[in-house]
């Protein structure tokens, strides 16, 4: 069958089970879905719902996945994250506080009017300041210190100080027309006539907590897409989703969970695209001084962190079997990591080795630094922020009571209860990850291993505690460095620092971003886990 | 009975009162929204920063009393997740419930009246244990496993009805509804029946033991004495001694299939209240959590009241705001 149509499959399914009434009732039916359902339509099931059409609303992954469909940025991203040009088609760095952006010539909006640079202007100034915004894309544009229009197309912004990643943050923020949406509040986005964007579709209506529909812009700038329309199903249940695939009333899910993975491979009339995403789970070790909730081997209080040495971290370390949490407790919907980033993406150092289970060599360790029997931790992890992160947790508790460590208890609580004890340093040994966004190391590296430092708003995300002056500087030093080969190098030293010598934390495993299509239907896996009609084509 | 009112009004103030602290303190003390809200790599500047946009960084109580102080106006607070007021959002999510809701009602009503009725008349025979091993089915097995058989069977294996999802709406008075239109039926049928289910045992149960009881009563036998139809015996004189139970159960069950039909709209991705209170309570969504929970509460006591009135009408011994106990 060449159709996209799953109303069509529904009624070959209905023919052979003799419901004649129901069918009839069908062939009746003359409403708008039905006559849509003639041309090229493509149904997604999502797991994950947008929380505005606002693009400029939060900058949270479900509402980006969906604001991309309808607006352009300066700068997309590929499938591998890399950048390239969208609504900028060149920039470069007139000196370290200065910026030229030429844009695309001949491109219009939803609404015929041409794009120009006074809509970049309108969109950087914006973005910032949406009221209410419980994600902002403030901090992309906090270095941004004034625009200059040169031309329709040119521009020239200078910065408050130097930031090599410059562009890469304001290519984040989605570029609006200023004539559809100006004073316009995040909720009058709803209204087709105010989204209007540049991107690929247009904007048709969105009932909440249901679906989402969107028709083909036919004077895209870029690749034009087989689909017609696109109607994005909110699912959030893995098994409904699952069920809705295989019943045809979907076209493809995203987040396949991996317990249902081995089913969905066998089946000849559906196929599974997989790449290893940008989320990085790691294991955290608290290293803060006045974390003494330890014990000795045999379960009396220890009064001290272990932790703080480097060899104790290395020999927990050591005792993680990776490859066995991936294949088995992911079926393989995961990929062991060795640092911040995958390999491929700017940034990873191929120097750092994968680690082995090593038991011999983890207890040479521990019994080196003071504890030759051990000792006894709680370990704590989240449940529902991302897949199997609660067995996950009970596995690590397992490997490391294998290893000879005294696992006196695993918990695991809802994420919403979790993550402010974590951050406040409550638990000793836990469980989280780090979705990168960015395609490349630096601000993970600063955000996880740079000493804690709120007023400069460095190592905000290392609840560990962990520090190192080397590391801090050399970390530094490639945040400030234009040049890429000079930073990528720094951004390696950072990695071997962070990773191999001191063991910060303990990489696990990057999630693997799992999509399930109906034959037919070729997906091109992005690292970033966005579900997007774009990357979704008719096999031919 | 009017004094009956406003006693009843007063308590009812006093309970959604009470009910708006609990639920506003609970979901404090769980969490801060704006770590869920932020992406994983969002630092303490920015979290910083989504927390006074939210507000959050007020005292709790100046928090509480901004929220009764605008409730008493009308006003149940922004929604953290989607900044919309929050009884915009439960009232958009309403005519989904609602119509899911009554559908499964009248399946449990129209279904388990007549067959508990038939099976309380004919104790012992294939027909009414078919009917209680059935009913004991409807009550033990759980909600979502039923829910997805249910799909598993009609929509997977069979292919006749949707999945999930609500279908195509149409306006009826005015009204956004699936009602109005085929492929929306066809997409009402399966969750409505897994809603239906446990009532329709409820009803199954209540409707055969009421006429069991009733059934060998002088009344009854004397009914029958005088030469009156077996039809008039049954409506008259069985099934209006019966109802008084039911339509306290139906009342109260009506409620229950509007606020907490969480778990079928979960599995068959209805967008209706439930699921607007599972996905809110998941990212700490207080003012849309508070506000539900004080328009359910709120929906309960209109509910319990209006059973009260028809006892009255059902049983003439029932007497609303009397001296009786």
């Amino acid at each position: 069958m060449t159709s996209v149509d799953a109303n069509r499959r529904q009624r070959a399914a209905a023919l052979r089970s003799a419901t004649a009434v129901l069918r009839a009732l069908f062939a009746l039916c003359l409403s708008a879905a039905c006559l849509v359902g003639h041309a090229q339509q493509l149904v997604i099931g999502r797991g994950s719902e947008p929380q505005s059409i606002d693009p400029h609303f939060t900058r949270a992954g479900p509402n980006q996945m969906t604001a991309m469909h309808v607006f352009d940025r300066l700068i997309l991203t590929d499938e591998n994250v890399r950048p390239i040009p969208g609504l900028a088609v060149s920039w470069e760095a007139e000196d370290e506080l200065t910026w030229l952006i030429r844009l695309r010539a001949g491109v219009r909006f939803h609404d015929g009017r041409p794009f120009t640079a006074d809509d970049v202007v309108y969109s950087l100034e914006r973005a910032p300041r949406v009221p209410r915004s419980p994600a902002s894309f403030a901090q992309s544009l906090s270095t941004l210190a004034d625009i200059e229009v040169i031309d329709d197309l040119t521009l020239r912004l200078r910065t408050t100080q130097p930031s090599p990643q410059f562009i890469e943050n304001i290519g984040t923020i989605y570029i609006l027309s200023r004539a559809a949406s100006e004073g316009a509040q995040s909720s009058d986005f709803n209204d087709p006539s105010v989204a209007v964007g540049t991107g690929p579709f247009r904007f048709v209506s969105w009932q909440p907590g249901d679906r989402l529909t969107l028709v083909r812009n036919d004077d895209y700038w870029g690749e034009i897409s087989d689909f017609e329309t696109v109607v994005m199903r909110f699912i959030t249940t893995d098994a409904a989703r699952v069920a809705s695939l295989r019943s045809g009333s979907v076209d493809i899910i995203d987040l396949v969970s991996p317990a249902d993975l081995p089913r969905l491979r066998s089946m000849s009339d559906i196929n599974v695209f997989q790449v290893g995403s940008l989320r990085l789970v790691y294991l955290a070790l608290n290293q803060r001084e006045e974390m003494i909730r330890f014990t000795t081997a045999d379960g009396r209080p220890l009064g001290e962190n272990p932790l703080r040495d480097a060899r104790v971290r290395r020999a927990l370390s050591l005792l993680i079997d990776r490859r066995g949490l991936t294949d088995y407790i992911l079926q393989g919907a995961g990929e062991p990591a060795t640092q911040i980033v995958p390999a491929g993406v700017f940034g990873h150092a191929q120097s750092i080795p994968e680690t082995r289970v090593d038991r011999d060599r983890a207890h040479a360790l521990l019994a080196e630094a003071g504890y030759p029997d051990g000792f006894g931790v709680t370990v704590h992890g989240s449940g529902n922020r991302f897949v199997l992160d609660s067995e996950i947790t009970q596995a690590i508790g397992q490997l490391l009571a294998r290893g000879g460590i005294r696992v006196n208890r695993v918990e695991v609580r809802p994420y919403a209860a979790y993550t402010p004890k974590a951050a406040a340093g409550e638990y000793p040994i836990f469980l989280f990850s780090y979705g990168n966004t960015s395609g490349e190391s630096s601000r993970g590296l600063s955000g996880l291993f740079h000493s804690y430092d709120a007023q400069r708003d460095l190592g905000t995300l290392n609840r560990s505690r962990y520090s190192n002056p080397a590391f801090d500087e050399v970390i530094d030093a490639a945040l400030q460095t234009f040049d890429d080969t000079e930073r990528e190098r720094l951004l390696w030293r950072a990695a071997e620092i962070a990773f191999h010598e001191d063991t910060a934390l303990i990489p696990l495993y990057f999630e693997s971003a799992v999509w399930a299509a109906r034959t037919g239907l070729e997906v091109l896996p992005r690292r970033d886990i966005r579900t997007l009609a774009m990357s979704v084509r008719i096999a031919r | 009975m009017i004094a009956y009112l406003i006693r009843r009004v007063l308590q009812s103030v006093g309970v959604l009162l009470a009910v708006s602290l609990v639920v506003f303190l609970g979901i404090y003390a769980i969490g801060n929204p704006a770590a869920i809200l932020l992406p994983d790599d969002a630092t303490g500047a920015e979290l910083d920063a989504a927390i006074a946009s939210l507000g959050l960084d007020r005292p709790l109580p100046l928090q509480y009393f901004t929220f009764l102080g605008n409730a008493i106006r009308g006003d149940l607070g922004t929604s953290f997740v989607f900044n919309t007021p929050s009884i915009e959002l439960i009232f958009a999510r309403l005519p989904a419930t609602l119509e899911l809701a009554i559908t499964a009602m009248l399946f449990a009503v129209l279904l388990g009246i007549p067959l508990g009725l038939w099976a309380g008349l004919k104790p012992g025979s294939a027909f009414d244990e078919t009917v209680v091993t059935g009913s004991i089915l409807g009550f033990s097995m759980p909600n979502f496993w039923q829910g997805m058989m249910l799909i598993m069977i009609f929509a997977v294996g069979l292919g006749i009805l949707p999945a999930n999802g609500r279908g195509e709406t149409g306006t009826i008075l005015g009204i956004e509804t699936s009602f109005a239109t085929a492929d929306g039926i066809r997409h009402l049928i399966l969750p409505a029946l897994n809603l239906a289910l446990f009532k329709l045992a409820l009803m199954i149960r209540l409707t055969r033991t009421g006429v069991r009881e009733v059934i060998g009563l002088d009344y009854v036998k004397f009914a029958r004495a005088k030469g009156l139809s077996e039809q008039r015996v049954l409506m008259v004189h069985v099934l209006k001694n019966i109802l008084v139970p039911i339509v306290t159960i139906m009342g109260m069950e009506f409620g229950s299939l509007i606020a907490f039909a969480t778990i079928t709209e979960t599995i068959f991705a209805w967008p209706g209240m439930g699921k607007l209170l599972i996905d809110s309570i998941n990212n700490l969504d207080r003012p849309v959590v508070v506000a539900y929970v004080m328009v359910v509460t709120l929906m309960f006591v209109v509910i319990n009241l209006l059973v009260d009135v028809a006892y009255s009408a059902l049983d003439p011994r029932v007497r609303l705001g009397g001296n009786a106990p």
